[in-house]
Formats: structure tokens, sequence, C-alpha cells
């Protein structure tokens, strides 16, 4: 690597961590959650970023290299649907197979009337988490592992040591793709590590979001001690992904926690305590959460406020960030706040003003990462992505 | 004799150690190293079921 590559690196990383303590680095950092915006960037499908990680890797540093971004995730199309295949796995359509080839991986929630957990099955998996979904859940939602007490087939056994080996393939790549930034382009990898909710891994994955809301009514208890069940082992999780150097966050995916999803007394009786447990539990250790905070979270602001200082680097997607700065900038980094809209469907000067905006409104002492509210599919304009990041770079200097 | 309460799974096992090594004969070198590779093998059969549903 240059020297000149390796300095860049330099001020990249210290930008961006100088952010995220919440300080005034030399410039605004800019870290972009890009997606399929790289795809069509790049000049791939959907479809080939998607099933070819490898593809998406390219697609990422080929961004990195042409904007001049502190930051990226080494492949922000989260789910390799190559290994969803493999496994067999039944909750994604994947583009190029069940849906066309330019259109985004879409998630399938459980059926209705027949849910991947059944509201009788919250024993087993508070007894045993790890039991519950080897044994129970992964036969459900596999078309290849057979369930237990079934006789194993060919099959079966393949899908183990496939997607074993797939997965420890894929997840090593990242560690290559984040040295070929560096080396490449100076670009910082954003996030290390992966967290979801407890709540939210019931809903999507388990119960579904519908089956779970008649739980919280029905049996309150045992979706309250089935999260906390959960917890420990999510914490886990996120620990043995985080950066070794404690540098960039673990990443925390939200869904379901905010409104019209949940009340916000829904909110502070069965999503906040085993998260907010988490989130210490890693702050503990040195370990920072990218909040993700997706839809509209500022009634839970109240709730976020009770976090340690500089535990986490809240994004803002729906919420007001103004409002949000008002509350909790002293405490915490903020991130993002340009709507995918307005780079989806308005002008680069329209773009200008609304960075002006937040510039001016959240960022004057530091403590903001620019970035779109939620992550950018196919549908952000190039132009608009370029005149955010060039406007950043002009009148972001401190 | 009153059924023996099967203890809690701790985060990062499928399979611990104890019961393991309650089926190997008797080890004449370095138990810990067994242990510890057991251990560091077995977790990564656990990040394998707990990656399946967090990250795909």
């Amino acid at each position: 690597m240059s020297a000149e590559m390796e300095q860049l690196y330099t001020q990249r990383m210290d930008r961006y961590t100088t952010a995220m303590r919440n300080e005034k680095p030399d410039k605004i950092p800019i870290r972009p959650f890009v997606a399929e915006f790289t795809a069509k960037y790049a000049g791939y499908t959907a479809q080939e970023v998607t099933h070819d990680y490898q593809k998406a890797f390219a697609a990422a540093r080929k961004c990195a290299a042409d904007f001049d971004w502190d930051a990226v995730v080494g492949n922000m199309v989260y789910v390799w649907t190559g290994l969803v295949k493999a496994i067999g796995l039944k909750y994604y359509a994947v583009p190029g197979i069940e849906l066309p080839p330019d259109t985004g991986f879409q998630y399938l929630e459980p059926p209705e009337d027949n849910a991947w957990m059944q509201p009788d099955e919250y024993d087993q998996l508070i007894e045993d988490p790890t039991g519950f979904l080897f044994n129970v859940w992964l036969p459900r939602v596999s078309t290849e592992v057979s369930p237990m007490g079934e006789t194993t087939s060919y099959r079966n056994n393949l899908s183990f040591v496939k997607g074993g080996m797939a997965m420890m393939n894929y997840f090593n790549a990242f560690g290559t793709q984040a040295d070929l930034l560096r080396r490449e382009s100076g670009t910082v990898s954003a996030l290390a590590g992966i967290l979801k909710a407890p709540f939210d891994i019931i809903a999507d994955k388990l119960r579904g979001y519908k089956g779970l809301c008649m739980d919280m009514f029905r049996q309150p208890d045992k979706v309250l001690a089935a999260c906390e069940a959960m917890m420990p082992h999510l914490l886990h999780v996120a620990a043995s992904g985080a950066d070794p150097d404690r540098n960039v966050p673990v990443g925390l995916w939200m869904h379901r926690g905010c409104v019209p999803f949940l009340s916000p007394d829904q909110f502070e009786r069965f999503y906040w305590p085993t998260l907010k447990q988490i989130i210490e539990g890693l702050w503990e250790r040195g370990i920072q959460t990218l909040f993700y905070a997706e839809g509209e979270w500022n009634p839970n602001l109240k709730y976020i406020a009770q976090l340690p200082d500089l535990s986490i680097v809240y994004h803002v997607d729906r919420g007001d960030i103004f409002e949000v700065h008002k509350a909790v900038g002293h405490k915490f980094c903020l991130s993002g706040g340009i709507p995918n809209d307005l780079l989806a469907f308005g002008t680069p000067e329209d773009v200008r003003d609304c960075c002006k905006k937040i510039i001016d409104g959240v960022a004057r002492d530091g403590g903001y990462i620019m970035d779109a509210s939620a992550i950018m599919q196919d549908d952000s304009k190039i132009e608009n992505v370029k005149a955010m990041t060039e406007f950043t770079r002009e009148y972001g200097v401190y | 004799m009153a059924e023996q309460e099967k203890p809690k799974i701790e985060p990062g096992v499928c399979i611990p150690w104890e019961e393991k090594r309650r089926e190997l004969p008797e080890i004449s070198g370095d138990e810990g190293i067994v242990k510890q590779v057991w251990e560091d093998v077995d977790g990564l059969g656990y990040l394998y079921i707990w990656q399946c549903l967090v990250s795909f």
C-alpha cells in the first residue's frame, strides 16, 4: 500500500472515530449505507450483487474509489442469497429466481397460519434457545434439513456441510474486502459485527409480527421470558463479530420497535429492556453500537436517552433529526437524516439545501456523520448521491 | 434416583465440554488443549445457527 493511501486511510479513520466519540473532527465524515445503489453505479443487476458476493464486494469498492467517502460497509446487500439457496431457507424471495433480476431481495414474513414457531412452543425456546433453533426452527425454515426424529437424508447432511463452509468463506472474505478497501481507496470498513433486538428476532424469524402481537396480549410473560432467554446469545453473537480494535461499531438493525408497530408502552415493556441490556453489555466491553433507527423512533427518545453516553451512534431515518439532536445530541453522535425519497426524486440542488440545513442544525459542534436516512437501494439517483458527497466535503469543514 | 436437572447451555456452546469429556477415554496428553480446541470448534457450530438466524 502506498504511503499516500495509508495516510488517507489514517485521516479517514481518525475523522470517523472522532465523530463517533461525539467530538469535532477535521471534516464531517461521510459514511453512506449503500446497498443496491452500488450495483446501479457499478453496472451490475440486483441479482448479480445479491447472489454473487464477489460482485457485491467489487461494486462497493468501485463506489468507494469513485466517491470521496470515508467509510462504507464491505457489502450492504447483506443477505447473500447463494447461501440462502444452499441451506434452502424459505423466507427470501431472490432476484433472478422468485423476483425479476433487477428487484432487490425480499424478506417474507412467516405464514400467519403456520409460523416458524408455534404459540405453545415458548417454553422450548426459553429452556434452550440454541437447541430449539437447531432442532425445531431450522428444519421448518429449510427445504433441505430433516425434522428431528425423521429419517435423515443426503440433502440434509449436505446442507450443513455446504452451509457451514460457505458461511465461513463469506465471512472470511469480509476481511479481504476490508483490506482491499483500505489499500485501493483508503476507505474504512464502517461496521463490524451484527446485532438484532430479541423482540425483532421473535417477530421476524419465529412467530411473525402478527403472531407476536397476539402473544403480547395472550401470553405476555412468555414473550418477556423469550426475549430474556435470547438476550445473552445475541450479545455473544454481536461481541464475537465486533472490531477487535474497538474502532468501528457493531451494526444494530432494528425493525418493529417504532411506531406504528409498537406503542411506546409496548416498547417500554417488551422491546426495550433486553435490548438496552445488550447495548450496555457491549459498551462494557468497549464496543459501540450503530443504532439504526429505521422508521419513526422519536416517541422512544426518552428511553434511548437512558443509554450510557457514547454507547451508540444514533442513525436517524424518519424521525425529526433536529428533535433528536436536541434530546440526545449531547450524548451520542448522530448520522443520517437525508431523506431517501429526496435522493430518489429530488434534484441535486434540493439535496444540497437539505444537507446544508442538517449540517447547520446538528453538526456544528461535531458528532455528526453524513448519510441518507435509510439504506440506499437502486432508487437513489447517482447525481444526488454525488451532490450529497460533494456538498458535504465543501461545506462540512470545521 | 432423582433426575438431574439439565444444566443451562451457555451462549457460544452447543455440546458442553463436560458432556464430551465423559465420552472420551483417559487423556494421556494435555487435556487443556483438547478442551480448548473442542470449545473453539463447538463455538463455530453455535455461530452457524445463530448467524443463520441473525444474518440470513
